[in-house]
């Protein structure tokens, strides 16, 4: 039921070019799920998120110190081993530093007609960082159309904050299947879902989930559930270890991942009067990122919250190497949940994962939490 | 035979009894009813001093590698923080800190002095989140200014806006949590001492474009060290404009740091705090360093002159402004910092590469050593892309890894064998004399 | 002019005798415990297999880890230079050095006249050096000889990580519980390592002609693996492990030709 998504995220390249040559327009590639996409889709583009392909790679060491995560050496080798070749655009929206150098080596090293950095506030828990992401969103938009030398309307853009709202609302759908005793979706499903929903058009993205939620609501699949757990972290679209979890006894059935429900959690209201304050809103209310969740912690809570309404037996906290963001959070995190009667395993990742000793770890938390079952 | 005369600094006594008097002060504060505050060496340090004249703090950064000389008590900070779960290749500035306050031992003798508030400036990843965990680990308020908003450059009305409104934002939250009522003369004064602090050192470090360099790396790390505590008070930039006269006083008199001058380099980044020697082995090749945009611009605030050479930035003062109320002095406080050289690369590594061959050219510089500082992302944040740049243009570069403030991350022989390499590579060989 | 070269490298000193440009002798011996003493015997060896004396040698410069210890030495250049010189010495083609030994990895950019103009060593994180086949081929269970024999009968390739060898270690015992062919194990772990040291060469550039040197140079599975990851084909001077002693006699040469 999941193979459209699965092709998609496979075969991004080739529907990215198809989309190209069909629309006759250009895709714009981003880095960190901070970018704001609408503007993007509303300019007439498409706006791609850059994954890593998961393979070690040996190009990105002159341009990238080997202290930065893997995960934004992997994204820059994409672009300098030409792969993304008919991206013509790039885009990111500030976060963290690692990824930023991906976005600095790529517009230096890999031929763009476009790249915009837009500085996406990292205190978002102040008033004043509202008007103020309105006004660089107002830059970006002055700056796409210069590009694309076509007018952006106010109209384009509610069409298309609606479109992706939708889209959340889909996802939504599927992930309150989750909360079942028995879901009719697995992790590995559920994260190929989202993770192409960043590599596709919205329209066709939304297309698909409509026409497979009515048969899911009835699914029933031939497996055990097992212990129910979350997965929490940085960026994480790592399918075999995902399904090799899922085959130790176990079901991923929620997240707090920027490839997964930090991307889609919440929707954009319209109570502004103004469709660019409203988009600044959504992007600045969303699930934060560590970088940009201080001086109060609000991830925390947002975390506990998700895990009780999905009830969860227990919670993976997974990192990408050296990644310091989730780092600054890890251990304190790990105690909040422990002290909320959520035990937690804390597992170091990089672009591939030695599945032999994760799974004796793995194993060996399941087997922990049934026992706290019994006793 | 040495080719240079040399002798040391008069005010070197003078820079050690004013960092010492700065650690005392911030201990003794409330003894005297005063207010302690800690944050980082970006903060916008003027603002609080509009609280009083008996506003007292300590900097993590510097106070981190203060602990980082100190390699047994390093050792000690690092393993505590270390046993509450904290990854190694954290900051090792805040993991230093952190170890301090889990230990309570304060790096200059007695407790770890509770703070009676955080404030601080966000631009790397880890500085919001290194006082986010102090506060909750003391149960101290905490307020954090984001100034990550773009290059200079490109700064427009909005992004400075953004700033300007959080600081005054601060103020009245200072006032609500110290119960204080705010003095704009002071916050007035503070500004102005800043501007004329971190303009003049910017002025010290043009004089070391002299050939013999008057002052050498290592000593300039006690020197600039007095603006990453406190460049909004007057001690500092009278200090500065006093040790800026007797710079001048070496030059004129060609007074050398190194008697043997032979070849002129610069670094890049924090050095390995617990490894200075490698200065010093430096110079039995009659090489020096005569700076980094680090010591230049961490508190160095510069501008480009209707000559193209860079230069200290003109202060406010200089051009006859003249700062009357708190918005004012708030707006100039914001935008005199986000002109800062070392904020630039967060946001594109050219802006740092186009500052360092600047430095190169007008230094007269032989070549470049970058220390590839695993204990700071925020620094080593597109360094590679600059090793680029620089080799690019044939200037001879070379790179050794460490961490500024882990001593367990640096290989002293290893270092040392690079250094022989690069040096062969310049033509230089030791001095046997 | 006579001069000699000394390289006292970790494992072995070697020293060779140098006359007007051509190789007259080369002796090595095993640095063990006392690497002056083993110095001073392949001096001994090199000069009596030149027939010359002590006397003849007009200057002696050392090399490799331990230069600053060899006995005779006048002075001492870094391996880096002293690959640079040695390498172009037999191929002056050469452009781009890659050394790789049992614990250090090190890419050397150079011009016609064997000068460096840049250079990079392996980093802490991206490691890749001989010792680490050493250990696979230990945990294989196959000779080091064969190691590298038996990977080039593989064609598979398997990707492995190895950014961290720690990591890397992990991921061949995974790899052999699944039951997957000795061969292909050995030339996963050499693409592994080789990718590492393309990675770093990549610093300074590819730029043919390529060389070769050090201890894995004799391992042929390396070679194939570094051959792939370049795209190009390195050249591996004979007795390679000479040079650093090479490079040492051309620099005193030099250095000596005004006196």
């Amino acid at each position: 039921m999941f193979k459209q998504f699965f092709e998609w995220y496979e075969k991004r390249h080739d529907y990215a070019r198809d989309w190209i040559a069909k629309n006759n327009s250009d895709v714009v590639g981003c880095f960190c799920s901070y970018v704001p996409e609408e503007i993007i889709y509303a300019a007439g583009l498409l706006p791609v998120r850059l994954l890593g392909s998961h393979e070690p790679q040996d190009v990105t060491e002159p341009h990238i110190f080997g202290m930065f995560c893997p995960f934004c050496r992997d994204v820059l080798a994409q672009g300098l081993k030409g792969r993304c070749d008919y991206m013509k655009g790039i885009t990111i929206a500030q976060s963290c530093l690692h990824l930023r150098q991906s976005f600095t080596s790529w517009e230096n090293h890999v031929p763009v007609d476009y790249a915009y950095y837009l500085p996406m506030p990292s205190k978002v828990q102040t008033r004043h960082a509202r008007p103020y992401l309105k006004g660089e969103y107002e830059r970006y938009i002055k700056s796409l159309e210069e590009w694309t030398g076509k007018r952006i309307s106010n109209e384009a853009l509610r069409e298309s904050a609606e479109l992706h709202n939708e889209n959340r609302r889909l996802m939504h759908e599927v992930y309150d299947l989750r909360k079942d005793p028995n879901p009719s979706v697995t992790g590995s499903e559920a994260m190929v879902m989202v993770v192409s929903s960043f590599l596709v058009d919205k329209k066709d993205h939304n297309a698909e989930l409509k026409r497979i939620l009515p048969e899911l609501k009835s699914r029933t699949l031939d497996r055990e559930t097992g212990s129910r757990l979350m997965i929490v972290g940085s960026e994480n679209d790592d399918t075999k270890f995902i399904k090799m979890v899922e085959s130790v006894g176990a079901t991923i059935i929620c997240d707090d991942h920027c490839t997964g429900t930090r991307y889609f959690w919440n929707e954009t209201k319209f109570e502004n009067g103004d469709i660019l304050q409203d988009l600044a809103d959504r992007y600045i209310d969303r699930p934060a990122c560590p970088s940009k969740d201080w001086e109060e912690r609000t991830r925390f809570p947002h975390i506990l919250q998700m895990a009780k309404d999905f009830n969860i037996d227990g919670v993976i906290i997974i990192q990408q190497k050296f990644c310091d963001p989730h780092e600054n959070d890890i251990p304190i995190l790990s105690e909040y949940l422990k002290e909320n009667g959520f035990p937690t395993l804390f597992l170091e990742f990089d672009v591939t994962v030695p599945l032999g000793p994760m799974r004796v770890r793995v194993e060996a938390f399941l087997e922990m939490l049934s026992e706290e079952e019994l006793f | 035979m040495a080719e240079y005369k040399t002798e040391p600094l008069k005010c070197w006594n003078k820079a050690k009894e004013l960092r010492l008097k700065y650690y005392k002060d911030y201990q003794e504060a409330h003894k005297k009813g005063g207010i302690r505050w800690t944050g980082g060496a970006w903060a916008l340090d003027a603002v609080p001093a509009g609280l009083g004249r008996d506003v007292y703090n300590i900097t993590g950064e510097p106070y981190g590698a203060s602990i980082a000389f100190d390699k047994k008590f390093s050792l000690e900070c690092m393993e505590a923080t270390e046993a509450k779960g904290w990854a190694r290749d954290l900051c090792s500035y805040m993991r230093n800190y952190w170890g301090s306050m889990y230990l309570n031992k304060f790096a200059f003798g007695g407790e770890y002095p509770e703070p009676d508030f955080c404030y601080q400036d966000h631009i790397c990843c880890s500085h919001a989140k290194w006082y986010q965990h102090v506060a909750e680990y003391k149960k101290t308020p905490y307020f954090c200014v984001d100034v990550s908003v773009g290059p200079y450059n490109e700064l427009d009305e909005n992004r400075l806006m953004f700033v300007v409104n959080q600081l005054h934002e601060a103020i009245e939250w200072m006032e609500k949590t110290t119960g204080r009522k705010y003095q704009d003369e002071l916050l007035i004064e503070a500004v102005e001492n800043e501007c004329r602090s971190t303009s003049t050192w910017a002025e010290i470090c043009c004089l070391n474009m002299a050939k013999p360099a008057p002052l050498d790396e290592k000593t300039m790390y006690s020197l600039y060290v007095h603006g990453t505590l406190a460049k909004h008070k007057k001690e500092v930039a009278d200090f500065y404009e006093e040790l800026r006269d007797e710079v001048k006083y070496r030059v004129e008199n060609n007074i050398a740091a190194l008697p043997n001058e032979k070849c002129r380099l610069m670094s890049d980044t924090q050095p390995p705090w617990g490894f200075l020697k490698v200065f010093r082995y430096l110079e039995k090749y009659g090489a020096i360093s005569i700076g980094s945009l680090y010591t230049f611009g961490l508190i160095g605030i510069w501008e480009t002159k209707p000559d193209g050479a860079w230069g200290p930035r003109t202060t406010p003062m200089q051009k006859g402004e003249k700062i009357t109320n708190r918005d004012q002095a708030l707006r100039i406080l914001a935008d005199w910092n986000l002109s800062k050289p070392e904020w630039q690369h967060f946001y594109d590594p050219d802006l740092k590469t186009e500052m360092m061959l600047q430095i190169v050219k007008q230094w007269k510089l032989d070549g470049v050593m970058l220390h590839l500082n695993r204990g700071c992302e925020g620094l080593t944040c597109g360094i590679m892309e600059n090793r680029l740049g620089i080799a690019k243009t044939g200037t001879p570069i070379m790179t050794f890894e460490g961490n500024m403030g882990d001593e367990r991350e640096f290989d002293e022989k290893q270092v040392m064998t690079r250094i022989d390499s690069f040096m062969e590579t310049l033509g230089l060989q030791m001095m046997t004399v | 002019m006579i001069t000699a070269g000394i390289d006292m490298g970790a494992k072995f000193i070697k020293v060779l005798l140098l006359k007007d440009g051509e190789i007259m002798a080369k002796a090595q011996e095993m640095a063990g415990f006392e690497p002056v003493e083993a110095a001073e015997k392949a001096f001994s060896k090199a000069l009596s297999e030149s027939r010359l004396s002590k006397e003849d040698v007009n200057a002696i410069f050392a090399t490799g880890a331990g230069r600053k210890a060899a006995p005779f030495a006048q002075d001492s250049i870094t391996e880096v230079g002293a690959a640079a010189r040695g390498v172009t010495h037999s191929h002056p083609s050469v452009r781009t050095i890659i050394e790789v030994g049992a614990e250090e990895g090190r890419a050397v950019k150079c011009n016609e006249q064997g000068k460096v103009e840049d250079f990079a060593i392996n980093e802490k994180c991206a490691a890749g050096a001989g010792s680490f086949t050493e250990a696979m081929s230990r945990a294989l269970e196959v000779p080091l000889d064969e190691f590298g024999r038996i990977s080039l009968t593989s064609s598979k390739s398997i990707p492995m990580n190895a950014q961290c060898a720690v990591f890397a270690e992990s991921e061949v015992v995974s790899l052999v519980h699944a039951k997957t062919p000795k061969a292909d194990i050995a030339r996963a772990v050499h693409d592994a390592i080789a990718s590492r040291i393309v990675s770093m060469v990549r610093r300074v550039g590819i730029n043919n002609d390529v060389a070769l040197i050090g201890g894995v140079s004799y391992n042929p599975g390396f070679v194939d693996s570094l051959n792939r990851g370049l795209e190009t084909t390195v050249i591996i001077p004979e007795n390679a492990e000479y040079t650093g002693a090479l490079g040492a006699a051309i620099v005193a040469a030099e250095r000596n030709k005004n006196d």
